[in-house]
């Protein structure tokens, strides 16, 4: 199981600040625990209330969500951050593929199955404070098997390399299946998520990934108008 | 003869042969069977036992006896092609046995002459109504309705033709034509009705054997995931108390494997959200528990519905993986994606480079195209993993 480091530093010198959003103590200390395995990350806050805990760190650059706080499902709590311009990454046992598209769609940066690890967690906030997709293997099972009737438009590439990272969990596997790079593989599933920024309601960390998106060459203007035309381009961006 | 609509409900068609698509459609073609059968009898009956003694016994009196009984051969000649398409289900040439039909009528009204008009010995004004019900079977009731009126027209032809026009014979021709008429359109609307009918019933009790089917196995499934639940929470029970009671030392490997595997277990019972487990991923799942049960740590991962899938296939999606399952060690992912047209499962284990069951070694790319059932398989191995995969596209 490989998770991908991401390329380059973050924020220069000042790490990240993380903060945890969870019911359960022993999830707080564990993620915590977790997330002190890397310098670049630094918890500013815990608890169990998203407003209380942001009162107490309002410069955090990335939420980390339990979707489940009380026994009440967070989807609006979720969008509400989200369109204020909160990186907010879900983490939460409930991985059916519905509940994981729903977190998209409200605007979640990223989604994470509570029994992913610690690689994925990580990398999937490292990423998240890039405004840079992070697709875990769970994720990518929901992506590729997508049901909906406007569900964005994959290209069959992307979409293979989805399945095969759902399948396998290692991106080394991948490329070597599909006899492309390891870089070219986390393009293609890159690609896939940044065309989900376009499904659901419209929040500010849509925006900022598919325009960091566009920054880093991994998706080009002009696909962007409609993602129908998605599926034409087929090429990885250099 | 106006256009005949052929517009005909595929179960009450003349060829029975199309799928049995709806519940219902074979106890409605049963029942339907039934009724051509009686239609065909009557007409026999009529023609042979009433018809034809009348023609013989009242030979002498007929203006022209022999082309009288030549009609008489050529409807019986209809009848029994009729009555052979009918009961073999094959169609029926409408158009032409009316119109031979008519011409017997018109050929007989005018053969008889006016003295037998009104007399058992003219076959064709009481009999030729049911040759109308058996050429139009399984048709709009418009087209005998539309026969049955122009065998009345040709009658009432016939009586001006023969100078038969006291009020007395209108009245007996009222009588015949209503007489000759009704019982026809009785059974013909009869035997659509039961058809109808029984169709009903059927798709009503097929409909409800369904649902019993349905909740019967969902109470099934739900009694046997709560006795895998007991199962599971008392492993997962034993070494929690174990872990608080400090008996056991989380940091032991030993330990640590009995959390992983009762944590396994858990998850992949909660994933399970179908009512009623499909059946592939019900073999899974056995092959899946199987499997944990030789100390394999299990994580079984399922997207999507699958769609009905013929046993074949089911079974060519499977069973390479249940083998592969057999020489899995360590651990295992199971993952299904599932499509209404599609239907990929995975499975990935650690490569020990061990022997297969029957499986050849590391195929590797490229894929070996689908075959007639439209399945792939793909096995390799690439030092890593082992990496299983079926898959079942519907094109």
């Amino acid at each position: 199981m490989d998770a991908d480091p991401v390329a380059e530093p973050v924020t220069g010198a000042r790490p990240v600040g993380v903060a945890i959003v969870d019911d359960h103590p022993v999830v707080i200390d564990g993620v915590r625990a977790w997330l002190a395995t890397e310098p670049r990350l630094t918890v500013l806050a815990t608890g169990d209330d998203p407003d209380e805990v942001l009162r107490e760190a309002p410069e955090a650059d990335v939420v980390l969500l339990d979707l489940r706080l009380h026994g009440r499902m967070m989807i609006d709590k979720l969008a509400e951050l989200s369109a204020a311009g909160r990186r907010v990454v879900v983490y939460s046992e409930h991985s059916d593929p519905a509940t994981m598209l729903a977190v998209l769609d409200a605007g979640a940066v990223a989604f994470l199955a509570k029994h992913e690890g610690r690689e994925h967690c990580v990398a999937t906030v490292l990423a998240a404070a890039s405004d840079r997709p992070y697709v875990s293997p769970t994720l990518a099972g929901a992506m590729v098997g997508d049901p909906r009737p406007d569900r964005p438009a994959l290209s069959d590439k992307e979409r293979e390399a989805l399945l095969l990272w759902f399948q396998s969990m290692s991106k080394a596997s991948v490329a070597r299946r599909m006899q492309i790079s390891e870089h070219t593989v986390k393009q293609y599933v890159d690609r896939a998520r940044i065309k989900y920024t376009r499904a659901g309601r419209p929040a500010a960390t849509k925006a900022a990934l598919l325009a960091r998106a566009i920054e880093d060459g991994l998706v080009r203007p002009e696909e962007i108008g409609n993602y129908r035309s998605y599926a034409a381009y087929d090429r990885p961006t250099p | 003869m106006p256009a005949e609509p052929r517009t005909v409900p595929p179960a009450l068609g003349p060829s029975p042969s199309g799928p049995a698509d709806r519940p219902g459609t074979g106890v409605a073609r049963a029942s339907e069977r039934g009724g051509r059968i009686v239609a065909v009898t009557i007409a026999a009956a009529w023609h042979v036992a009433i018809g034809l003694p009348a023609v013989l016994g009242g030979w002498p009196d007929l203006a022209a006896p022999v082309v009288v009984a030549a009609g008489w051969l050529v409807t019986a000649g209809v009848g029994a092609l009729t009555a052979g398409r009918l009961l073999t289900g094959r169609r029926v040439p409408v158009r032409r046995l009316s119109v031979l039909l008519l011409a017997v009528d018109v050929t007989v009204f005018a053969a008889v002459g006016p003295d037998r008009l009104f007399t058992a010995a003219n076959w064709v004004w009481s009999t030729l109504g049911w040759f109308f019900v058996l050429v139009c079977w399984g048709r709009r009731v418009t087209g005998l309705v539309v026969l049955l009126g122009a065998h009345s027209t040709i009658a009432l032809g016939a009586l001006f033709g023969h100078g038969a026009t006291d009020p007395a014979d209108l009245a007996r021709y009222a009588m015949y034509g209503y007489g000759t008429a009704s019982l026809p359109v009785a059974v013909f609307f009869g035997s659509a009705a039961i058809t109808s009918l029984a169709r009903q019933r059927a798709e009503a009790a097929a409909t409800a054997h369904a649902a019993t089917a349905q909740r019967e196995a969902a109470e099934r499934a739900r009694r046997d995931r709560r006795g895998r639940l007991a199962l599971v929470a008392d492993d997962a029970g034993a070494v929690l108390a174990e872990l608080a009671a400090g008996r056991a030392d989380p940091t032991d490997p030993r330990v640590q494997r009995r959390c992983a595997l009762a944590a396994a277990r858990l998850r992949r019972l909660i994933a399970e959200s179908d009512d009623v487990p499909d059946p592939l991923l019900h073999e899974l799942r056995a092959a899946a528990d199987l499997a944990e049960r030789h100390g394999i740590r299990i994580d079984l991962a399922t997207v999507g519905v699958p769609p009905a899938l013929p046993v074949r296939i089911r079974r060519r999606l499977a069973e390479p993986l249940t083998t592969a399952l057999v020489d899995a060690r360590g651990w295992a992912r199971l993952t299904v994606v599932c499509g209404p047209d599609e239907v990929v499962v995975g499975l990935v284990t650690p490569d020990h480079g061990g022997p297969t069951h029957g499986v050849p070694e590391a195929t590797g790319p490229p894929d070996p195209g689908p075959d007639d059932d439209h399945v792939t398989h793909l096995d390799e191995r690439d030092g890593t993993i082992r990496w299983t995969q079926t898959r079942w596209r519907s094109r």
